[in-house]
């Protein structure tokens, strides 16, 4: 929301957004001269970024909201290349959509593209190599990561207007109220899609996978013979 | 012959929970306008900041689609994008499973 954050806070998330961008241009270059094969697979999860963050949907509160589709991405190539998704599609809507604006765009990238995908990545590492099953895996990656980014969102808000009585945390209950409430069940619906999506992914081209090493070959394979 | 489609089915059944909630939700709400959390967001940081919300200007001048219409256009054209990325890699690899 353009406007609604105050400049110097602007500053602060654009510095903490610009290393990440830069880790993550380092990445994508090196694993795209690395695999040319990793190209589709970046078409795919970067994508479902694109469709999944132009869909306003209703949600329980009587508001509406943005799922935030980074679930498939992280998992597939980390936080921060991620985050230059991420910036890409922030990027059309504050120009054209007057959605977001370049003066809080970094603070939108810290949100959607740093925050939710670094949290879905922490909880990927720590399932990957347990005998969870691979698609409640990507639906809890991708269901914590949007949790997340608005949570994120909330916790900026907070910082930059705390409340008169209560202070930072009284605005940030009020902030998650908005918008993390509205945010539970869309959620759930985006990471059992994202879970689908990476079923079709496993059916199809499972070498990708196992060469970029995002999931173990035999737990692939497991996940082929049963196609729960 | 083992069921193979439980993901598919508990996707469905969770969209359909979903669509049923919000006509439940719209249909006995009557202040529910379904705007953005965003307005819901701005509203709060009005009062917060106890200034009113025409204060809260772009820093920086911002385009905006000039109507609802446009708006959505613009939207529809970011999915657009993601679906034919997304449609295109799946081709590429089905034919390239044929071929193989």
């Amino acid at each position: 929301m353009e406007g609604f954050l105050p400049l110097q806070w602007c500053i602060v998330w654009w510095i903490v957004a610009l290393p990440c961008l830069m880790i993550g241009l380092y990445q994508l270059k090196k694993i795209l001269a690395a695999d040319r094969e990793a190209l589709p697979l970046l078409g795919v999860t970067g994508g479902f970024i694109f469709i999944l963050s132009s869909l306003k949907l209703p949600s329980v509160t009587g508001s509406c909201s943005h799922p935030t589709g980074t679930g498939l991405s992280t998992i597939s190539f980390g936080p921060w290349i991620t985050s230059v998704i991420c910036a890409i599609v922030l990027l059309f809507q504050s120009l054209f959509l007057a959605h977001g604006g370049l003066s809080v765009l970094g603070a939108n990238i810290v949100s959607m593209g740093i925050v939710g995908p670094l949290v879905g990545y922490a909880v990927y590492r720590m399932l990957r190599d347990t005998s969870v099953n691979m698609y409640l895996t990507v639906f809890l990656v991708t269901a914590i990561a949007d949790m997340f980014t608005y949570a994120t969102t909330s916790l900026e808000l907070a910082l930059a207007y705390p409340a008169e009585t209560g202070g930072f945390v009284s605005s940030f209950v009020l902030f998650m109220g908005i918008f993390a409430i509205t945010q539970i069940p869309l959620a759930i619906v985006e990471g059992l899609v994202l879970a689908l999506v990476f079923k079709y992914i496993v059916a199809l081209k499972p070498d990708i996978l196992i060469r970029l090493k995002i999931f173990s070959e035999d737990k692939i394979n497991a996940a082929r013979d049963g196609a729960s | 012959m083992k069921f193979k489609y439980t993901l598919e089915a508990i996707t469905i059944i969770a969209i359909v929970a979903f669509s049923g909630l919000f006509l439940y939700t719209s249909s006995t709400m009557a202040g529910a306008e379904f705007a953005g959390s965003d307005n819901a967001g701005s509203r709060l940081i009005a009062e917060l900041a106890g200034k009113p919300l025409e204060n809260f200007q772009p820093l920086i001048p911002q385009w905006e689609p000039p109507s609802g219409e446009i708006e959505s256009c613009l939207f529809a054209l970011q999915a657009a994008v993601g679906g034919i990325l997304v449609g295109g890699v799946f081709g590429f690899w089905i034919g390239s499973k044929k071929k193989a």
